[in-house]
């Protein structure tokens, strides 16, 4: 069935056949406007523009037939113009026909001809029209596709990690430019090319596994190793109408390094944990088994070491939180313009006792004219410092040895000198002295206590004060450790804490 | 009771640690030397000749233990003497180099492996074992 809601335009200058054929049409449901002749034809066909077909007489009045139909033709080229002509005329009728017309009718003729002559022509006019908007579509999809295509070529190319594509035979048909990147060491051969041009056994085993009719799973995680990186490589099969797979190599190196180190860190601490553990536990067994005879005295020795192990251990602990707070930046330092003499004074005093009872004598050198040297400083944490490079200063001492402890500054930095001539470092050990649990081990420094953790502790602080500190050593004669703390507050780039 | 001249050398860099297991193996009739170092260690074997070394593992660097068990089985004039590795080093974090088979024990050049804090009657047994067999070395 055809759609009849359509125009039709009538023009012929015999009225009985104008009103015949209006009749006959409008009849049949179409909507009929008619003219006598061919410029009252072209006027309306100019006002309304949309008639699906024309009934056009061939001998019209001021623009014949054949010219109103290239006029028609012109506005609508799917219109579908009927010409009505006489017998004699059919040439002239073929020559309308040549300029767009789509058929004749010769007088006289029948309603039912008229009927099925514009039928015929109004359902030719609907495929043409159907096609016309079904290749539109086409070619609209055509172009969301292609759109669709940049896109995803785009993002495929821009991704981080590396993309390849393999086919059903095992060979690469896509990469992107991280992919290449990966595998650049190895050379990379023109697209499609075979995954054993990887060069990563590992990977081209995988992706063999997922094409194999046994496999278990569509999509594979594994880790692989090329070079010195370490890639999470997501192996998926591609099912459905493609058959191949897809490869995600994740460059996962620097978390894996992190994770080593986290590890290893926490060994070190575990294994720094356990040992004086299990010398406390060691003497508390001998104590309790009476293992050293039933004289209490006896014990005096094991019980004072492992109370002092337990002291170690505790301040190991606070130690550790402190190091630990400034990596995360929750240790913020408060800043202010202070007294840092002042602070080591009441340092050096607490040292004092302890140091007396070895026969070790603390002097405090400063410039008798200068009572105060101010520095930008946090005080707690500078009270951390002194006291561990003190504190040091009189573990690593000898009997009767002698502490110099001096203040000076310049116009930009207070220095503190802290010097002993005790046990002295190696000088293979110098470097390491500051490293985190490193505690330099000799015959005379394997019973003195110690946590490994001050120095690492000393230098995190001052380096967050944009201070530094520096040690000279000679083995067998002293140590000195030099301290250096800006007097004033950074500008403003240069002040930023982690 | 063992025999007197059974002698022991201990190794850790861990004052505490050797004095206490010093005293217990004293306790026991053994005579006890100590070292803190891989080094000192050496020395004090090759003069000593003793029938045992109970060492540290981590000492001067992560392997030292593991160093020094190698240099006295490879040497054919210490290799008579046993060598008992000793560590605080957490099985469950990183470091496991807890033996589970004979084989790895004897890959370690050792002859036991304790974690610490060593278990004194396990241990005692363990020295008495491995020193009754060897003459000094």
């Amino acid at each position: 069935m055809i759609n009849k809601d359509v125009r039709i335009l009538v023009v012929d200058d015999d009225e009985g056949i104008r009103e015949g054929c209006t009749r006959v049409l409008r009849k049949e449901g179409y909507e009929v406007l008619s003219a006598e002749d061919g410029r009252e034809g072209l006027e309306l066909l100019r006002l309304h523009k949309d008639f699906a077909a024309a009934v056009v007489d061939l001998q019209l009045p001021y623009l014949n037939g054949i010219e109103l139909t290239g006029h028609i033709h012109e506005e609508d080229p799917d219109c579908v113009i009927l010409i009505v002509t006489a017998f004699a005329s059919i040439d002239t009728a073929v020559q309308a026909i040549k300029r767009g017309a789509y058929g004749y009718i010769s007088k006289p003729f029948t309603p039912e001809e008229l009927r099925i002559q514009v039928e015929k022509g109004l359902s030719k006019r609907e495929l043409a029209l159907e096609a016309r908007l079904l290749r539109e579509r086409g070619r609209k999809n055509l172009l969301e596709i292609a759109k669709e295509r940049s896109q995803c070529s785009t993002i495929i190319k821009c991704m981080a990690d590396g993309v390849l594509v393999i086919n059903g035979e095992g060979r690469i048909v896509l990469r992107n430019a991280a992919a290449v990147r990966i595998f650049n060491g190895s050379g990379i051969p023109p697209l499609p090319c075979d995954i054993d041009t990887l060069h990563c056994p590992r990977l081209c085993d995988i992706i063999k596994s997922i094409f194999s009719e046994d496999a278990s799973s569509f999509i594979i995680s594994e880790e692989v190793s090329l070079g010195d990186s370490t890639y999470m490589a997501n192996i998926s099969r591609i099912t459905g109408e493609g058959y191949g797979a897809v490869v995600v190599l994740r460059d996962v190196t620097a978390r894996r390094r992190l994770e080593k180190a986290k590890s290893m860190f926490v060994s070190l601490v575990s294994h720094e944990v356990q040992s004086p553990l299990a010398v406390i536990e060691g003497y508390l067994g001998i104590a309790r088994k009476k293992s050293l005879g039933d004289d209490p005295a006896s014990y005096t020795g094991i019980l004072e070491r492992s109370l002092l192990r337990v002291q170690t251990l505790r301040t190991m602990v606070s130690e550790l939180m402190n190091l630990t707070a400034l990596d995360v930046g929750k240790f913020s330092l408060k800043r202010f313009t202070i007294d840092v003499l002042g602070v080591l004074k009441d340092v050096v005093e607490s040292c004092r006792e302890r140091a007396r009872s070895r026969g070790i004598h603390i002097v405090l050198e400063t410039d008798a004219a200068q009572e105060e040297f101010m520095a930008f400083a946090d005080e707690n944490a500078i009270g951390i410092v002194f006291r561990n490079i003190v504190e040091n200063a009189v573990k690593y001492s000898l009997e009767d040895g002698r502490i110099e402890v001096g203040v000076d500054d310049n116009d930009s930095h207070v220095e503190i000198a802290v010097r002993d001539d005790g046990i002295g470092i190696k000088t293979g050990e110098m470097g390491k002295i500051f490293e985190e649990f490193y505690r330099a081990k000799n015959r005379q420094t394997s019973s003195i206590p110690g946590t490994g953790l001050g120095l690492c502790l000393v230098k995190r602080i001052l380096e967050l004060h944009h201070g530094t500190i520096s040690v000279s050593s000679e083995y067998g004669k002293g140590s000195e450790f030099i301290i250096s703390i800006p007097k004033f507050e950074e500008e403003e780039d240069t002040g930023c804490m982690p | 009771m063992p025999e007197p001249d059974k002698t022991v050398i201990i190794v850790d860099d861990d004052h505490d640690f050797l004095e206490m297991n010093r005293r217990v193996l004293v306790q026991n009739g053994y005579r006890v030397l100590c070292c803190t170092n891989y080094e000192d260690a050496l020395r004090c074997i090759k003069k000593h000749r003793p029938s045992l070394v109970v060492t540290d593992l981590m000492m001067d660097s992560m392997d030292s233990g593991f160093v020094l068990s190698r240099r006295i089985k490879q040497d054919p004039e210490l290799q008579g003497i046993a060598v008992i590795i000793v560590t605080a080093a957490s099985s469950r974090h990183g470091f496991d180099f807890k033996p589970q088979t004979p084989e790895e024990l004897a890959g370690m050049n050792a002859d036991a492996y304790f974690d610490k804090p060593l278990s004194c009657p396990v241990f005692l047994k363990k020295v008495s074992e491995l020193t009754r067999g060897r003459k000094k070395g």
